[in-house]
């Protein structure tokens, strides 16, 4: 088990930082999600662990081994590390045996770990199978299972399921996320999808703009997050205006108070889960406007004094477009400053 | 980019370079007097117009022959396309001098620029041909008909979406055509047309002051260059390969109803006229004269012929593969630079290449015409082919795999082997088939640098002919045709391994 | 990723495929050419083709049981890889259809001066001057014509510059033979005189032809009446197209420039590793055997002195050779600017 420790990054491209100063820690053995928008600099995060870029300056430690310090690299073909890349990329000239086989440079266990292989990712009966002739997600169990095959120390996952169609990706994340935990494999997997990542990884990490701003466990980011732009990125979000005072009194639409000229207008971002509907007298007065129905829960749409509010209650659902009720806030409050 | 890979491509840069040098010293060895009087010749400036204006000429008609048929062979419902597949690239099966002694042979009068458009046309638009369907098999369905939904009439989306994704392909054939139509001799001579190289030839010849003949050749050169580096800069940025994923969809074949015939019609005569005309003059001409056939030679000759061309070719892939990785993978200044050298030495008529080498060799004493250095000088004449459709082979296996397989543990050159060159084996192969082909009817090197005694098909025509013993030339020529057939007949059979990337990798 | 169709190839087979077929075929190509070493050998170049020398070489190897190794090519391109070869080259005996070049070679330095019993076997005006080279056949320049169409023989080659002949005469500027008949031109009028001979041809509109032998096959075709060329191509011509033609073979008045009679020859070479043997074919060539099996065989003359002509043909003596020395005729670079200058090249 392999702890990775990435300290200050700073990889350039044409003299502009793509990564800047970039420092994580992903604890051995951990299941570690990189969220981010596309083009914040994910891939090429994965792509300079691997050893396939140089950083400018930084270092990145696999356990104790220093595997880049500077411009100082450990190649790739040296590192132990496992890459599945985003369309699984198996050799198109060699078997799926074959390309289990890749990287395994003992002879003498190479057909009994790839029948394991094999079998762990359940496709047995595919050993001779050429790539052109499986399905997306048999490619990426296949990708995967060739990775795996010289024991990494560290596995680095480039968006793995973003190809295929909802169904399997969910069965196949699952599937995989349970196969590294359960051989302990310190992994590293970045995406653009955050219910991808609360729902399999141990450890998110958010990232923005060459930088990772908040890591912590799936709770912690979605319940905790350090900023409003983090908050979004972790879940749907009810941005209302309000403002702050130096008492620290906060007057929103839901607590309107009176507040001293200094007051600092911002944000207070509630999840729509922290919204409670109740009767028409109580609370806030919102009008329905709107409904979505999605069978187990469903969201929502009021007008509340002229501000748009979504929320997202579970179970049957009695109301109906303009209906009269009450919200309540129930839960942190989270300001954050405009 | 690995050490070794760059030492190996600035050896091969170097050997591939000795007949520029060479000419560059003969050239320069006349005095600068000479070399003024011979280029300020009023001859030179209608050689210059003549030989540019053929080139010119036969390039867009060989284009369009080359795409008119490449289009109803792959996108139309053409009965028998495959078959006219085949004889479309049969035609390079056929040497010009060949076909152009066919031709003279029915036409008395048969001579002249006009003809000479006409046979290096038919000569040249297999190349067209082959490059054409190459790229129209690599365009995706599903582009088009996203245009066409988009509201873009067939010529539209022949514009706007088919041509700018094989305008590379098409434009590095039509760089070989005008490149070959600087080189050709066997036809421009017998037509009596005053290209350059008929004028180098002449001198050569003539003059026994090999450095006049070179400083003309250096024009030539110069010519070459100016069209590589037009063709460069039409080029332009390497072309985004398809987005979106799945396996690609080849595009349904289009109904030309009863047009069909008129195509059938046109296609059946350009086989007549590049193949069925030479095979049926050289028949006819067989018959006519009774010689008496020397089996053994005719064996020999072609023993020797397939041996010499196969050598060239192993030994033009060998130099091809680390310039072809160095142009696809590392390209820089350097590597744009010696793909240019190659390319024009391309240019040079073969009998620059064959001085150069006699002059290098015959200093070499115990390799001096040996059959090692008649390949060699296949290599480095046709080193051009072999490096475009290495180069192009190489270029499209995306580098995610590279990548992987470092990941997997292999070293740069493990990759090379285990993964890059076995994916990009269709083009690799492809180039050494063209060399071979182009090999087994080189002339002028040959005649010069062949061991003693050993006589090929393409010098036995030439002895035949040289003595106006056309019947005697017949059958060599009508077996170099068979021979040759074979890899011509390889090279039309569609891509393997079209692995394309789904999105440019771009690392970021 | 996009996956089309992938066939698995094995490069290893192709590879070993390529490398077999390389080896079975070399061995069948190199089988005919089993060298003897214990034999003596004579390397030659020979700008005369196979067709026509081949069975002299092959009595020659008979004979005397001296292996040769022969290089056919075309005359003056053997003679630039020669001169290009220099001292490194491999070649023992030069043959060549024309003087001129033989003199390029014997110019370099490259000839060695044959042995007196050879010189003294040909008249001295069919060798060189300093004993580089001997000539071994006579090739007389003439004009081949249509006689059903030419009734009136031109007597001179100023005859031609009149414009009845106005495109209807044929040449071969290309060919050594035709720059030798220039080259002799030069010598016997002067530079100024010759060039005005030309550009007068040249308002004649002459046809140009890359080869001799199309000259003959034109006018037996009836594209052109009558044409500048060697005595013997109307033989060639007639037994490659396997019947009579309509051509036939005239010569201007005796001493003019346009009856030259040229050599083919032979030149030992500086380097050779076996003149001896070198020297022993040149006689053979020389020997009135050979000599005339030339005379029947291709038609040619023969260069000893007793010797008949060709069938249907007058002697040399009744021809009339200008008086040129054939060593004169290797300047054929200033005969070929001359060429350029006024178009002809």
């Amino acid at each position: 088990m392999t702890t990775l420790r990435i300290d200050g990054l700073t990889v350039t491209f044409a003299n502009r930082p793509v990564l800047n100063e970039l420092n994580l820690v992903v604890p051995a053995g951990a299941f570690a999600a990189v969220l981010g928008p596309s083009g914040c600099g994910k891939t090429t995060l994965l792509r300079a662990i691997a050893g396939f870029i140089t950083p400018f300056s930084g270092t990145i430690r696999f356990g104790d081994q220093l595997v880049s310090v500077s411009s100082i690299v450990v190649p790739p073909e040296r590192r132990k590390v496992g890459y599945v890349a985003q369309e699984g990329a198996l050799f198109p000239h060699l078997t799926v045996a074959e390309n289990i086989a890749f990287g395994i440079t003992d002879n003498k266990i190479k057909s009994d770990l790839v029948t394991e292989l094999l079998q762990l990712v359940g496709l047995s009966k595919f050993a001779n199978r050429m790539p052109n002739e499986l399905s997306g997600g048999q490619q990426t169990r296949v990708a995967l299972a060739r990775a795996l095959a010289p024991a990494p120390k560290v596995m680095l996952l480039d968006e793995p399921f973003s190809a295929l169609d909802a169904a399997l990706r969910d069965e196949l994340r699952a599937e995989v996320s349970e196969l590294l935990k359960s051989r302990k494999t310190t992994t590293l997997m970045v995406t653009h999808d955050r219910e991808e990542a609360l729902v399999v990884a141990d450890v998110v990490a958010l990232m923005r703009d060459g930088q990772i701003l908040q890591t912590g466990t799936p709770a912690e980011v979605y319940h905790n997050p350090i900023s409003a732009e983090i908050a979004i990125s972790t879940g749907d979000v009810l941005l209302l205006d309000c403002a702050k005072d130096e008492a620290g009194k906060i007057s929103s639409v839901f607590t309107p108070t009176q507040l001293s000229p200094s007051a600092l207008p911002g944000k207070l971002v509630i999840r729509p889960e922290e919204i409670k509907i109740t009767a028409a007298a109580t609370g806030l007065s919102a009008k329905v406007i709107d409904l979505d129905y999605y069978g187990h829960d469903a969201v929502v749409h009021l007008d509340a004094a002229g501000a748009r509010v979504d929320v997202r209650i579970a179970g049957p659902v009695e109301l109906k477009v303009g209906d009269l009720v009450g919200l309540e806030h129930v839960g942190p409050i989270r300001w954050f400053p405009n | 980019m690995p050490k070794s890979l760059s030492i190996s491509a600035v050896a091969v840069i170097l050997l591939a370079s000795i007949p520029l040098g060479y000419l560059v010293i003969r050239a320069t060895g006349s005095g600068i007097a000479v070399a003024a009087e011979v280029i300020g010749r009023e001859k030179t400036v209608t050689t210059l117009m003549t030989t540019i204006s053929l080139a010119l000429l036969v390039a867009f008609f060989a284009l369009v022959i080359g795409l008119s048929s490449a289009w109803l062979i792959q996108r139309t419902n053409l009965p028998f396309s495959s078959l006219f597949l085949v004889l479309g690239t049969l035609a390079l099966a056929v040497p010009s001098y060949v076909s152009t002694y066919a031709w003279i042979a029915l036409i008395p009068n048969f001579t002249g620029f006009a003809a000479a458009v006409l046979i290096l046309t038919l000569t040249t638009a297999p190349y067209v041909l082959l490059a054409a369907i190459a790229a129209l098999r690599r365009i995706d369905a599903t582009q088009e008909e996203s245009a066409r939904a988009l509201g873009l009439g067939p010529t539209q989306v022949a514009k706007r979406v088919i041509w700018p994704q094989s305008r590379p392909t098409l434009l590095a054939a039509v760089l070989l055509v005008l490149l070959y139509v600087l080189s050709d001799f066997g036809a421009v001579s017998l037509l009596r047309v005053d290209t350059f190289t008929r004028v180098v030839h002449t001198m050569y010849k003539a003059t026994y002051d090999r450095s006049a003949a070179a400083v003309v050749a250096m024009v030539l050169v110069l010519l070459a260059a100016v069209l590589i580096y037009a063709e460069q800069r039409a080029r332009g940025r390497a072309v985004a390969a398809k987005s979106g994923l799945g396996t690609i969809r080849t595009a349904t074949k289009i109904d030309i109803g009863n047009k069909k015939y008129v195509a059938v019609a046109y296609l059946f005569v350009l086989s007549a006229a590049s193949i069925g005309l030479p095979i049926y003059v050289l028949v006819t001409r067989f018959i006519a004269v009774s010689n008496d056939l020397d089996i053994s030679k005719l064996v020999s000759a072609a023993a020797a012929t397939v041996t010499a061309a196969l050598a060239g070719a192993l030994l033009a892939m060998l130099f091809a593969i680390p310039l072809g990785l160095l142009a696809a993978r590392y390209k820089s200044k350097v590597s744009t630079i010696a793909e240019s050298a190659i390319l024009v030495t391309h240019a040079l008529p073969g009998v620059v290449i064959g001085l150069a080498l006699v002059a290098l060799g015959s200093k070499l004493g115990f390799l001096y015409q040996t059959l090692p250095l008649l390949a060699f000088a296949y290599a480095v004449l046709f080193l051009a082919k072999a490096v475009g459709s290495v180069r192009t082979s190489f270029a499209r296996v995306p580098r995610v795999f590279d990548d992987i397989s470092h990941s997997l543990g292999n070293s740069n050159w493990q990759t090379i082997r285990k993964v890059t060159i076995p994916i990009a084996a269709p083009g690799v192969i492809t180039g050494f088939l063209l060399v071979f082909l182009t090999a087994m009817k080189e002339l002028p090197a040959t005649l010069m640098l062949r061991p003693t005694g050993f006589d090929t098909l393409a010098t036995e025509i030439w002895a035949a002919t040289a003595i106006s013993q056309y019947g005697k030339a017949a059958p060599y020529a009508l077996l170099l045709v068979l021979i040759a057939a074979l890899p011509t007949y390889l090279l039309s059979r569609p891509d393997r391994a079209q692995v394309d990337q789904s999105r440019e990798n771009v690392g970021l | 990723m996009v996956i089309q169709n992938y066939e698995r190839i094995n490069l290893r087979k192709y590879l070993g495929l390529a490398a077999g077929a390389a080896l079975l075929f070399s061995l069948v190509a190199c089988s005919s050419d089993n060298q003897d070493e214990a034999a003596a050998e004579l390397t030659i170049y020979s700008g005369r083709s196979e067709e026509f020398i081949g069975t002299f070489f092959a009595d020659f190897e008979t004979q005397t049981g001296i292996k040769l190794n022969v290089r056919y090519g075309d005359s003056a391109e053997l003679a630039a890889q020669l001169l290009e070869e220099g001292a490194n080259s491999k070649a023992d005996l030069f043959i060549a259809q024309d003087a001129g070049s033989l003199g390029a070679v014997a110019d370099a330095g490259m000839l060695a001066t044959l042995d007196s019993t050879v010189l003294d076997l040909v008249d001295p005006q069919y060798q060189s001057d300093d004993g580089s080279w001997v000539g071994v056949t006579g090739r007389a320049r003439v004009f081949a014509y249509d006689p059903t169409k030419v009734t009136e023989l031109p007597s001179s080659i100023d005859d031609l510059l009149d414009s009845k002949w106005s495109g209807k005469i044929g040449i071969a500027p290309t060919n050594a033979s035709f720059q030798a008949f220039i080259t002799a031109l030069r010598q016997l009028r002067g530079e100024a005189a010759a060039e005005q001979w030309l550009t007068a041809l040249v308002a004649n509109q002459p046809l140009t032809y890359e080869k001799n032998s199309m000259i003959v096959e034109a006018i037996d075709a009836g594209q052109i009446e009558i044409g500048l060329t060697n005595h013997y191509y109307i033989y060639e011509v007639a037994q490659s197209l396997g019947r009579a033609i309509n051509v036939k073979d005239g010569f201007f008045a005796p001493g003019d420039v346009g009856n030259l009679v040229n050599v083919s020859g032979a030149g030992i070479l500086n380097t050779a590793k076996n003149s001896a043997g070198a020297a022993e074919l040149i006689k053979f060539l020389l020997s009135n055997e050979s000599q005339n099996k030339f005379v029947t065989d291709t038609n040619e003359y023969s260069v000893l002195p007793d010797l008949p002509a060709p069938k249907d043909l007058p002697s040399l003596k009744q021809i009339g050779s200008p008086r040129v020395d054939l060593t004169a005729l290797r300047d054929v670079a200033a005969t070929q600017r001359l060429l350029v200058r006024v178009g002809l090249l």
